[in-house]
């Protein structure tokens, strides 16, 4: 099969501007070029029957009762070069330390807000920032152990940072998922060596876990907490429970007793947990201290946290770094507590609580992406130069009323990968979510996420609308 | 194991019983009425009747379906989304307590069920209740055995799989009494010489509960409905009996309690215990007409009572409803 298409102005992953495969490209394009166009789609077949019949879904809400969709999942893989890794996974790893160091400053002393390099209002404003942790500490000071940060390229082919997500990321099952799928259908496309493997991440993730139990618990007992079967992702909590040999608890599975320790309700009796995973957002996981009207979660819960009786996974209180306001001062925050540059770059942003930027982002609100602080899922988002006068005019209502709610950032013309469409190979628009996990170290996987917009000229790439996934190689070489 | 995983595994497997069974009586009646001689949708109708009695769902059927035609009851047993009972049901509530516990189970068992769950849900359920597709519920029997098998060789047989046998010894006992119950409510001949009516309905039941040849290589002789019931109730060795049914249930409630099977140690285990004696020691008397009908009334009722004790002892968890709290996650 030949892959030839209208590249346009766009930066391709796999193509050069002359239209030269890229060199990390050529061994899998002559590959492909081998195979028969029958040959491909049979494979693609079986793999979208395999993915239906184990049930590898996700739950897409506001439909007629919550329907489960398979994940699409484009077979031609992405690949990132030695090279262009070392990099990424330089620039994570500053970034993952720098926002640990700022959330726990900023629950003990915090020095940066008194050192005016972080503004006061913004915490004293941010939805997430809980008083309750304020002078808690949290073990080994880790805060966020489980990270998805969103990575895209522009159209020089530059990688910045989209957002941090450092309370639920999801999708890393896809990752695990997209690379056996792929090893099954295609084992002949990977090179002989030089693919880095990903699947080691349930043993990462279940040492970081275990690194964060209470103190004097040897072996302790680690769980996953779901907020139940119809959450979106309830299919990844499951199979991360799975992969780790631990249980997978929902809230009206534990209790806290009078000794403030966390126990769950087993036909034996009640039995300790010492660590959770937990996938549900600080919002609901206590009625006691978040919202009452939770039945997600567990009452006492944040009780036995402040007394050291239950380690959290991410601790509770991230939420304030994945503010998008937040978002604009890593670059800072790297600068101050690690007295470095930081290597990734943010998009250029501008904050309207600001007054000089208020005025920019009125002016331009067409040409500009505006995005709620705290919304996911590409929820809450204006992308100016594809809406109506009526969308800009609503956004430039709720900007100038909430303005520390909003951010606007430049668009990106993200880059394209080759991807299989409608029988063809076409480019579609592409980002990256790398995995980071810090236990006793910080591990960066080799890979990750890498999420394909399959409408034609589409920049959403996220499940609910419309996306899909792609398998995701790091090679230990550069061509 | 989690009182919530005990939970779910004891209804997946109930579940998938459960729509075995029904499709087993759809069949099974569904084949008599091809002998019928009188074809008229009224006499079909009444060949169904004692089945949704003895099944309890004739009040739920009737309001839905006023005009009472053979072919709406097929569809309300099997596909209809408004009978909580109906095959497509079990399986859709089978696959979400499997859902549950996807982690638990083994994913051969997982995607069994899921399997069975597309299926039914891509099957044409006008072409198979108009066109009588055995092949149809064929499949769906099937599908539950090689789900049983798949349990039996891939899941560890430790405390779960205890309460998966609870689970399906449970409904198969239930349903095996509401077989042989409905035979009470069934047509009879006004005619002295009714024995031939009589021997066909009683083979239909044996044929529903997969029994009919085991009971001539027993009886080798006529159906009776004296050895039928004896069959179907007693017999130590036909696995769908209720006897042999409720002798494993209780192994199976005795390895988790870990209490010796001459003892109890909660309520569950003493009325199995109670059931069991009177079934072990009822003699040729407790099984005739108006006694062997009060017996299958009361085996069913201490059956429901075990289940409920079960959940007490092991399950008992409020019921909320996680649907009402969505959240969308990065």
């Amino acid at each position: 099969m030949q892959i030839q298409y209208d590249r346009g102005s766009f930066f391709d992953e796999a193509f050069n501007a002359d239209g030269t495969p890229r060199p990390h490209y050529r061994h899998l394009m002559d590959r492909l070029n081998e195979m028969s166009p029958e040959e491909f789609n049979q494979k693609r077949e079986a793999v979208d029957l395999a993915f239906l019949q184990q049930g590898i879904t996700f739950t897409v809400y506001g439909e007629e009762s919550s329907t489960e969709r398979v994940f699409p999942f484009d077979l031609m893989p992405r690949i990132i070069p030695k090279k262009e890794w070392d990099h990424l996974s330089a620039g994570l790893e500053q970034r993952i330390q720098a926002l640990n160091l700022f959330l726990n400053d900023i629950y003990h002393d915090q020095k940066i807000v008194k050192d005016k390099v972080f503004p006061e209002e913004i915490l004293k404003t941010g939805k997430h920032f809980r008083k309750e942790i304020m002078g808690l500490r949290v073990p080994k000071d880790i805060y966020i152990h489980i990270c998805g940060t969103d990575l895209i390229r522009d159209d020089k082919g530059e990688y910045l940072v989209l957002e941090d997500n450092g309370r639920c990321p999801s999708g890393v099952s896809y990752m695990l998922e997209n690379r056996q799928s792929m090893k099954r259908a295609f084992p002949r496309l990977f090179p002989r060596s030089g693919v880095r493997s990903v699947l080691d991440y349930p043993d990462h993730l279940l040492a970081a876990l275990k690194n964060i139990a209470p103190a004097g618990v040897d072996s302790p007992t680690v769980a996953v907490l779901t907020p139940g079967v119809y959450n979106s992702a309830y299919f990844e909590h499951c199979f991360l429970a799975r992969q780790m040999g631990v249980e997978i608890v929902e809230g009206r599975d534990l209790v806290v007793e009078s000794d403030d320790r966390v126990y769950m309700k087993t036909t034996e009796g009640l039995k300790r947990v010492d660590v959770l995973y937990r996938r549900i957002d600080d919002d609901f996981i206590d009625p006691e201290v978040f919202r009452k009207d939770s039945m997600l979660g567990v009452p006492g819960l944040v009780r036995a946290y402040c007394k050291g009786n239950i380690g959290l996974a991410n601790a509770l209180g991230t939420g304030i770094a994945d503010d998008k306001v937040t978002y604009c001062f890593v670059p800072d925050m790297i600068k101050y507590y690690l007295g470095e540059d930081a290597i990734l770059p943010n998009v250029e942003t501008w904050l309207p609580y600001r007054k000089d930027d208020m005025a920019y982002v009125m002016e331009n609100m067409e040409k500009l992406v505006v995005k709620a602080a705290n919304e996911a899922g590409g929820y809450g988002m204006l992308i100016g130069p594809h809406a109506t006068q009526a969308e800009v005019d609503e956004f430039r209502v709720l900007v100038k009323n909430n303005p520390r709610d909003f951010i606007a950032q430049t668009p990106i013309s993200l880059s394209r990968h080759p991807t299989y469409c409608d029988g063809e190979f076409d480019g579609r628009h592409i980002d990256l979510r790398p995995y980071i996990i810090c236990g006793e170290k910080t591990k960066i996987i080799p890979g990750g996420l890498t999420r394909v917009a399959l409408r034609k000229g589409s920049l959403v790439v996220n499940s609910s609308q419309g996306g899909g996934s792609k398998d995701t190689w790091v090679t230990n070489y550069d061509d | 194991m989690l009182c919530r995983v005990a939970d779910s595994l004891f209804w997946m497997s109930r579940y998938i019983e459960r729509a075995e069974n029904t499709v087993r009586l759809v069949d099974v009646t569904l084949q008599t009425l091809l002998e019928s001689e009188h074809g008229s949708e009224e006499i079909s109708f009444s060949h169904w009747e004692p089945i949704l009695t003895s099944l309890g769902d004739l009040e739920l059927f009737e309001s839905q379906h006023p005009e009472e035609s053979s072919r709406d009851v097929t569809d309300f047993l099997t596909f209809s989304p408004k009978n909580p009972s109906s095959v497509f049901n079990c399986i859709a509530f089978a696959r979400e307590n499997a859902r549950m516990i996807r982690d638990q189970i083994s994913s051969e068992m997982w995607e069994t069920i899921n399997r069975m769950y597309l299926f039914l849900k891509n099957t044409n359920a006008e072409k198979v209740c108009s066109e009588l597709n055995f092949d149809f519920f064929h499949k769906i029997k099937e599908f539950s055995l090689l789900f049983q098998g798949i349990t039996e060789a891939t899941f560890p047989h430790q405390l779960g799989y205890e309460f998966i046998i609870c689970g399906r010894q449970i409904e198969r006992a239930d349903k095996t009494c509401r077989i042989l119950d409905s035979k009470r409510h069934m047509r009879t001949s006004d005619y002295a010489q009714n024995d031939a009516l009589d021997a066909a309905q009683w083979a239909a039941l044996l044929r529903g509960c997969s029994a009919f040849e085991a009971y001539h290589r027993i009886y080798a002789s006529e159906v009776t409905g004296d050895h039928v019931r004896n069959l179907l109730m007693l017999s130590r060795t036909f696995p769908r009996s209720v006897l042999f049914c409720v002798n494993r249930l209780q192994l199976a409630m005795h390895a988790i309690s870990k209490c010796s099977i001459t003892h109890f140690s909660n309520e569950a285990e003493r009325k199995m215990g109670m059931l069991i004696s009177r079934l072990n020691y009822a003699n040729e008397k407790d099984l005739q007409d108006n006694k062997a009908d009060k017996l299958i009334v009361d085996i069913e009722d201490a059956l429901a009572e075990i289940a409920v004790e079960l959940s007490n002892r092991y399950m008992f968890m409020e019921i909320v409803d996680p649907a009402v709290e969505l959240v969308v996650e990065d």
